[in-house]
């Protein structure tokens, strides 16, 4: 498996896309705290664009790179190796390359400025976020045949997560408003990685305005260490799930 | 400045009328005996040492000076020093040992209708009312430490400056931290609240109703339970204090309840979860504050008519401004939000497009609070932005016609607290 994963890993760092991945967020970090005069809201930009950037660069970088190594993936198949392992290595090295890409774009920029307790909560929820849309985009592309169609697929799934979930839980609130909502909509909101990466970075910044109303909610659940373990430990699942399930796809597909 | 010439002036006093000049020290005469003795406008020198005589009554005009911080310590019986008479000036001690209760307002100091008191340099320690004064004319309050018991619950605590049907009253450079209220002002006219610290009080910093024609200048209130409250009265001046850190579902930085005909200047608003509350307030000019990295800025309730909102900074926070209607009968202009995304073709540092600052997400959270949930959420910035160029649900009247481009000088207050922010 590690000898696969260092392979895969290789050719991932002679790949342009994984380089022009990191250099676009290089560039998006770089140019927003260059033209943001206050680190602050600079971060707060950052936040939106690694929120709806980095899950949209995975699922579709993770989708074309399965079908473009599909042929090596064959002839790995047919080697004395476990199919298992073929894939998992596939994966972690998909996931640790846009990490590192992740780090080295946002990361360093972030640490340069502003290396407070938002700064690192954005590193540690983009990286999260990043594992998390590998693993989905990797289950896509397994069960998919066809390489546009799992691309579809994996825009879709983006567009459920980012825009269609949040206006569903608004239409919720809005519908239910006469009924005590309160303690179920978080916990639905959390369900959603991205939702639950944004309320992780939001209670650092908009700690004032949570402790109005909601205060107790949030802070309690969310501001508290075990909330935060908590909190990581769904984004793991989220990444170990599809990825499980990806796998067994993998084990059992007709290639 | 003031307090020099007070002391200067009742030393001439004493010279006119020939006082003498009486001193205590321990295991000597008691200051009880003293104050007993001592004719009027004469000096007890009070020299080091701790003095436990139960309440101490001064019943004529006499100057109580402590050299070398004194200590009287009420023992827990009820008041600690009781002013029957004007004239009386209390400086350098430390005072403790008040009685706390339900049925009386025990004081620390407690000063009831007399007139020109000066009350300086005193260290009150975890007493139940630290300095209070009732029906007095003409006093000063300066320089005082009022430091109440930060394990008592607020059931128990009383307020650190407490001020009843007062006026001409000077109140400066004072701390006041874990009282009830660090300052508290009931029908006190005329008076002045300049230079003091409030903090860690577990209601309000400070509090005051019926109290027209102040002015309240330079102090620093943070960290209070509930922020700084204020109602009930016209003609108040703020300028150049602080509001800091006041968090809390009914929190505020600076709530103005039926204030009439206020002047709000220069004042910095952060960290609060609501900066200022405007509710019923009539013709109140708000120029030239700072509110940063507050929940929500400014809340102008419906029922405020006749606001000026100019020249004031915004940044940092989640929501600018909110309301609770339709009705907006405030007016906005040359202020500086950081949210603005408009255009300054003609180049005079005034955006050409006005700017609309609520939100529509704003208005939602303000029908349901927990929609707090998806501030920040990529659907809801599309939201926000499309109401922006299309306003449909926001009151069209709450607008910046005129905005800034840029901040106006930064650094606003320009004068802080001297004292700066005191640790409990």
């Amino acid at each position: 498996m590690w000898k696969v994963y260092k392979y895969t890993l290789l050719d991932l760092a002679r790949n342009r896309f994984a380089l022009g991945y990191a250099f676009l967020l290089l560039l998006v970090s770089l140019g927003l705290f260059l033209l943001e005069g206050d680190d602050t809201k600079a971060l707060i930009s950052l936040t939106q664009v690694v929120l709806a950037l980095t899950p949209l660069l995975a699922l579709v970088f993770t989708i074309i790179y399965f079908y473009n190594q599909y042929e090596f993936t064959v002839l790995l198949a047919v080697q004395p190796l476990r199919r298992q392992a073929i894939l998992r290595a596939q994966f972690l090295a998909i996931t640790t390359a846009l990490v590192v890409s992740f780090l080295f774009g946002v990361g360093l920029p972030v640490i340069a400025w502003t290396s407070n307790a938002i700064g690192w909560t954005l590193l540690l929820t983009g990286t999260a976020l990043t594992a998390v849309f590998c693993a989905l985009g990797i289950s896509i592309a397994v069960r998919q045949r066809d390489r546009a169609k799992a691309v579809g697929v994996g825009l879709v799934t983006w567009v459920l997560m980012v825009l269609v979930y949040d206006s569903l839980l608004l239409w919720l609130l809005f519908t239910f408003s006469e009924y005590p909502i309160e303690p179920v909509i978080v916990p639905l909101a959390a369900l959603n990685p991205i939702d639950l990466s944004r309320i992780l970075i939001m209670l650092k910044i908009d700690l004032a305005a949570l402790l109005g109303y909601t205060g107790a909610v949030y802070q309690h659940f969310f501001g508290s260490f075990g909330g935060m373990v908590v909190s990581f430990l769904a984004l793991l699942l989220w990444t170990a799930l599809p990825a499980w399930g990806a796998v067994r796809a993998f084990v059992r597909k007709d290639l | 400045m003031r307090r020099t010439f007070a002391s200067t002036l009742l030393a001439m006093c004493c010279l006119l009328v020939g006082a003498r000049v009486c001193t205590v020290r321990p295991g000597g005469t008691s200051i009880t005996e003293a104050l007993a003795i001592t004719m009027e406008c004469d000096t007890i020198r009070v020299l080091k040492g701790t003095y436990t005589e139960g309440a101490l009554t001064i019943q004529r005009p006499v100057v109580l000076l402590g050299e070398g911080w004194p200590v009287i310590d009420g023992g827990g019986t009820g008041e600690v020093i009781v002013v029957n008479a004007s004239h009386v000036t209390i400086s350098g001690f430390v005072i403790r040992g008040t009685r706390v209760s339900d049925m009386n307002d025990n004081a620390a100091i407690k000063c009831i209708s007399v007139t020109d008191i000066a009350i300086t340099g005193n260290r009150i320690l975890h007493c139940f009312f630290g300095i209070h004064l009732s029906s007095v004319a003409r006093a000063t309050i300066a320089d005082n430490e009022v430091i109440g018991d930060e394990a008592v619950s607020e059931t128990r605590r009383a307020n650190g400056i407490h001020l009843w049907k007062c006026n001409h009253v000077y109140i400066l450079r004072n701390t006041a931290i874990h009282h009830r209220d660090g300052i508290y002002l009931e029908f006190v006219t005329d008076s002045h609240v300049d230079h003091n610290t409030s903090a860690y009080n577990s209601r309000y910093g400070l509090h005051f109703m019926f109290s027209h024609r102040d002015s309240y200048t330079h102090n620093l209130f943070h960290d209070n339970g509930a922020g700084v409250a204020v109602m009930f009265t016209r003609d108040v001046t703020m300028t150049d204090n602080r509001f800091e850190r006041n968090r809390g579902a009914s929190a505020y930085g600076l709530l103005l309840k039926e204030i009439n005909d206020a002047h709000i200047e220069r004042n910095l608003f952060t960290d609060n979860t609501v900066g200022l509350l405007v509710d019923g307030c009539n013709r109140a000019d708000i120029r030239d504050n700072r509110f940063e990295a507050n929940g929500w800025a400014v809340r102008v309730y419906a029922n405020s008519t006749a606001a000026h909102y100019e020249g004031n900074v915004f940044t940092g926070n989640t929501f600018d401004m909110t309301t609770n209607g339709d009705l907006v009968l405030s007016t906005l202009q040359h202020n500086y939000w950081d949210r603005y995304r408009g255009y300054d073709l003609d180049r005079d540092g005034v955006g050409d497009v006005p700017f609309r600052p609520l939100s529509v997400f704003a208005l939602v959270t303000e029908r349901m609070p927990y929609a707090m949930v998806l501030s920040r959420s990529l659907m809801v910035n599309l939201l926000d932005q499309s109401e922006r160029l299309i306003p449909t649900l926001t009151p069209a009247t709450l607008e910046d016609r005129a905005p800034l481009m840029r901040p106006p000088t930064p650094g606003t207050p320009t004068t802080m607290n001297t004292k700066g922010r005191t640790a409990p």
